[in-house]
C-alpha cells in the first residue's frame, strides 16, 4: 500500500492559504502553520479532509522553540500533522480540547511537562507529575536542571 | 501463646498471601510475577496465594523504583497491611533504583520509603528466585515468632563517642 485515498492536492488546496504543505512520507503529510490559524487548520482539517481522529499531538523543546505537532487522521488512513512553534518567552496557544475533546489531556500533560500554557483549557491542572512538584519547573525542558538543595516532593525525610 | 494465635501462626507460615504492587516498573517484574503465579510454576502448590487487597495479604511485593508520585500511595497501602507484615523488593529498581537511579521524578530503592525485608536481584529475577524470596521471607517470619518481633534481626546503631570521632582532615 503506497498511497491513501486522501490525495495531497486534496490537503494543498484546503490548508495552502495557512501555511506550506509538504507530503513527508506515503501517508503523512506536514502543514507548517501559525499559533493564530491552528484553530482554522483544525477546524478545515475536519471538514473538508474528513479527519475525525486526533493520533496524538507532539511537544518538543528544539532549544530556541517549542513545536507542536497535531497529528490527524481519519478513514483515508493519511496522517494530517499540524505543525506550529512558539516562542520560548511567551510559550502559549489556544486550547483545541474544544474542537478535538481527546486534546484536553494531551494539553494537559505538555502543561505539565513543558510549561506551554494552553489559553481556554476547562481544567489546565496536573497530570503526570507528583501533585507536591515545586511550581514552575518543567523536567522536559532542554535548559532546566534538577536543583539538588530544593524538595521535589515524594516522601519527606521525617516520614521515613 | 493461646491456642488461636499459634493456629494463626502456623497458618501464615502454611499459606502467606501476597499482594503486589508496581510502584513505577517497567513491568518486566510484573510479568515474571504473573508468570510465578500461572501454573507453570504454580506457587498455589505451597499455599502462596495472591490477593487484591493489601488489607488481607501479608507480604507486599514492590515491583521498580519508587516514583515521587507513588511514595504516598505505597506508603499509604504499606499502613494498610496488617501485622506482622513483609516486604518484598523485587529487581534492581526495587534495591537501589536500577537503571532508574538518580532520576528527577524518583525516590530511588523501595527502602526510602518503606522498610524492606528481603531483596531480590536480578532484573526482572526470574520466577523461580521470586518463589526463593518469598520462602526465605518466611525463614524470617518464623524467626521473628520464635523471637518474639523483628527487632533481634535490626541492624544495631553504634553510637561513636566524639572523642573519637575524627575530624574532617583538611587538604590542601
Amino acid at each position: 500500500m503506497t498511497e491513501t485515498s486522501l490525495k495531497v492536492e486534496t490537503v494543498k488546496e484546503a490548508l495552502s492559504d495557512l501555511g506550506t504543505v509538504e507530503q513527508v512520507r506515503w501517508n503523512r503529510t506536514k502543514v507548517t502553520t501559525t499559533v493564530e490559524k491552528v484553530r482554522e487548520a483544525i477546524l478545515r482539517t475536519q471538514s473538508i479532509l474528513g479527519c475525525d481522529h486526533l493520533v496524538q499531538i507532539a511537544a518538543a523543546d528544539n532549544g530556541k522553540t517549542f513545536e507542536l505537532i497535531y497529528h490527524l487522521s481519519g478513514p483515508h488512513r493519511m496522517i494530517v500533522a499540524l505543525a506550529i512553534e512558539l516562542p520560548r518567552d511567551r510559550p502559549e496557544a489556544p486550547t483545541t480540547s474544544d474542537l478535538l475533546p481527546p486534546a484536553g489531556i494531551y494539553e494537559r500533560q505538555i502543561h505539565d511537562l513543558l510549561g506551554i500554557t494552553f489559553r481556554g483549557h476547562p481544567a489546565l491542572k496536573r497530570i503526570i507529575l507528583n501533585e507536591d512538584w515545586p511550581a514552575n519547573e518543567f523536567p522536559l525542558r532542554k535548559d532546566w536542571k534538577m536543583d539538588p538543595n530544593r524538595f521535589y516532593g515524594g516522601v519527606h525525610e521525617e516520614a521515613r | 501463646m493461646t491456642l488461636s494465635q499459634r493456629l494463626a501462626n502456623w497458618a501464615r507460615v502454611k499459606s502467606p498471601w501476597i499482594t503486589v504492587f508496581n510502584s513505577g516498573a517497567c513491568n518486566g517484574c510484573d510479568i515474571e510475577v504473573i508468570a510465578t503465579l500461572t501454573p507453570r510454576f504454580d506457587v498455589e502448590r505451597f499455599g502462596i496465594v495472591a490477593q487484591g487487597s493489601p488489607r488481607h495479604a501479608d507480604v507486599l511485593i514492590v515491583t521498580g523504583p519508587v516514583t515521587k508520585k507513588q511514595a504516598s500511595r505505597l506508603r499509604r497501602i504499606w499502613e494498610q497491611m496488617p501485622e506482622p507484615k513483609y516486604v518484598i523488593a523485587m529487581g534492581a529498581c526495587g534495591a537501589s533504583g536500577g537503571v532508574f537511579r538518580g532520576l528527577y521524578h524518583v525516590v530511588d530503592g523501595v527502602e526510602n520509603v518503606i522498610p524492606v525485608d528481603v531483596f531480590i536481584a536480578g532484573c526482572p529475577p526470574r520466577p523461580d528466585e521470586i518463589i526463593d524470596g518469598v520462602v526465605a521471607c518466611l525463614g524470617l517470619l518464623k524467626g521473628d515468632l520464635d523471637h518474639g518481633g523483628k527487632a533481634w534481626r535490626q541492624k544495631k546503631t553504634v553510637e561513636i563517642p566524639p572523642s573519637a570521632a575524627k575530624p574532617a582532615e583538611v587538604t590542601a
